[in-house]
């Protein structure tokens, strides 16, 4: 169990967090989403003790990171693959991590073989691909089978089977009891990885809740219907007050009604009907909506 | 602790050019020892003599382990990897008491090695052509004993400045560039004003006096082992305040 509880921080005059508190519950996977510049790396490293918050702070279990003895064994966390010096080897780096903690240096080679990358141990993280820092990333993480995990953009420069297989990672983490915070700006591979979700903007909270509900809250919902006579059924509609709008001669898109109402109107005038179903937006599009008003970088329209 | 200096110890061995500056501070006096004892007429040299060339080169040695010290800690800024290091040890001060037992620890090592070597180098060369080398006492010895403990100070203060600057090239410089060129400048300058005896002052200057092989023409300095303390209180003021630094800063 993370707790985050009035995390501030300033840069200059800048509130990169202000006052951002939530708590992530084990045994799921919680998304940690917001755009660019929202303040999510920068939330997990005052988490972590990295950067020194100008008020409040995170607990895990009860506990400030700072006073953990052997934080890996409770803590695994991947803030940037990049953080490793490119003249060690990959099994040299996980080493002095696993001392530091006084885990066998055995255990370098266990994660190694369980990331998939056993027989690169050996060369110099210089050589590696973005995936494979990524894979070493995640194997430091799990050197001390803690019960937390936290990680920034874990799928960066994986390849779809690496992006499936951090999604598999996690989601069997989470099964384990673990608790599992993760940032994302892949909203497609949030929406089959997460559970939970914590989306922030320009430092502050915007919603905690569940994946279904942050759609339901904040994403588009429509009726499909597809009919020989769509045409005269959108316009009894729309007479009816709804929002029609024809995908092509037989299919409709209908906002307004539910799809009940639908029905029940197409069977009183005798119109067949070949579909009809609810239709949900995308986490995308809920995410979009949800932090229009906090976009820190808004792009211009292409002309 | 001792979790924290083994996890240090791996970092520092798993790093190549680590090796490659210690076989370079190495080799150093013991090349210009071994061309010395080869070519110098055997005779002109005994072993105070060897001493002292055994002790200024290995000022070079010293200061050398100072750039391996203070890279050490730069590029772990440089590469981020100050942030796993402090994600898996969060008590900074146990990290940075660990790099401080670890820099001194190599630079007395290092030191030490080289003195011995070079020192048991020279003379089996120069007595293999007839010359009388031994062991001197006295001064001569002392001042090898004295850069040992000048390598080890030296390592303290890269690491120190290291975790002031933070950058290798800015730190290395002003490592370099503070015996070469700031000392000189500010006794030249305090010399100007009147100040006669304000060389004796300089903290690196100071150091130089554990090295020395003859204390009687070094009767400017603090002597060998007050000017070594200077030296080793300003480093450990610099070393503090690097590890304020560290320790109240972003990581």
């Amino acid at each position: 169990m993370i707790s985050v509880n009035g995390l501030t921080k300033r840069f200059g005059s800048k509130f990169a967090v202000a006052n951002l508190s939530f708590d992530v519950r084990p045994g799921r996977v919680t998304g940690f989403l917001g755009p660019n510049g929202s303040g999510k790396s920068t939330s997990m490293r005052c988490m972590l003790g990295l950067d020194l918050p100008d008020a409040g702070g995170a607990t895990f279990g009860g506990r400030p990171y700072q006073q953990l003895e052997h934080p890996l064994h409770e803590v695994g966390a991947l803030l940037d693959a990049g953080y490793v010096h490119p003249g060690r080897s990959g099994r040299n780096h996980l080493r002095w991590l696993a001392a530091s903690n006084g885990l066998p240096l055995s255990r370098a080679d266990d994660a190694l073989s369980t990331v998939g990358l056993a027989d690169a141990g050996g060369k110099r993280v210089r050589t590696y691909s973005l995936g494979m820092k990524q894979r070493l990333g995640l194997a430091g993480v799990l050197l001390g089978d803690p019960g937390t995990v936290i990680l920034d953009e874990p799928a960066n420069g994986l390849d779809p089977e690496g992006i499936r297989w951090i999604r598999d990672v996690l989601r069997f983490l989470a099964g384990q009891g673990k608790t599992v915070l993760v940032s994302s700006h892949l909203l497609s591979e949030m929406a089959l990885m997460a559970n939970d979700l914590v989306v922030i903007g320009k430092g502050q909270l915007i919603e905690q809740c569940t994946v279904d509900e942050l759609v339901q809250r904040y994403g588009d919902r429509w009726v499909k219907v597809t009919s020989p006579r769509a045409q005269q059924l959108g316009e009894m509609l729309q007479a009816g007050g709804a929002t029609v709008q024809a995908v092509d001669d037989t299919t409709i898109e209908v906002r307004g009604p539910s799809a009940a109402e639908v029905g029940e109107l197409a069977a009183r005038h005798q119109v067949v009907l070949h579909e009809l179903s609810n239709q949900t937006g995308s986490l995308e599009d809920a995410f979009l909506k949800a932090t229009e008003n906090v976009q820190e970088y808004q792009a211009g329209a292409l002309r | 602790m001792i979790a924290t200096l083994r996890s240090e110890w791996i970092k520092f061995r798993t790093v190549r050019m680590n090796g490659v500056l210690t076989i370079i501070a190495v080799a150093f006096p013991l090349v210009i020892v071994g061309l010395t004892a080869l070519l110098i007429d055997a005779d002109d040299m005994d072993g105070g003599d060897l001493a002292s060339l055994v002790s200024g080169t290995s000022i070079i040695t010293g200061m050398l382990l100072g750039v391996m010290a203070a890279a050490g800690i730069t590029s772990e800024f440089g590469f981020n990897t100050i942030r796993p290091t402090f994600a898996a040890t969060p008590r900074r001060m146990r990290v940075i008491s660990a790099k401080a037992v670890l820099s001194i620890a190599v630079g007395a090592a290092v030191g030490a090695a080289v003195v011995v070597v070079s020192f048991a180098l020279g003379a089996t060369l120069l007595n293999g052509r007839d010359g009388d080398v031994s062991l001197p006492a006295g001064d001569a010895r002392m001042g090898m004993v004295g850069v040992v403990v000048f390598a080890a100070i030296v390592s303290l203060l890269g690491l120190g400045l290291g975790m002031l600057i933070r950058s290798t090239p800015a730190a290395v410089a002003v490592l370099i560039l503070w015996p070469l060129v700031a000392e000189g400048l500010v006794a030249g300058i305090l010399f100007a004003a009147g100040i006669e005896d304000a060389g004796k002052w300089l903290p690196y200057q100071s150091g130089l006096a554990l090295s020395n092989t003859d204390s009687s023409a070094a009767s400017d300095t603090l002597g060998r082992w007050t000017g070594g303390a200077y030296f080793l209180a300003v480093t450990v003021a610099v070393g503090a305040f690097g590890a304020w630094s560290v320790s109240t800063r972003d990581a």
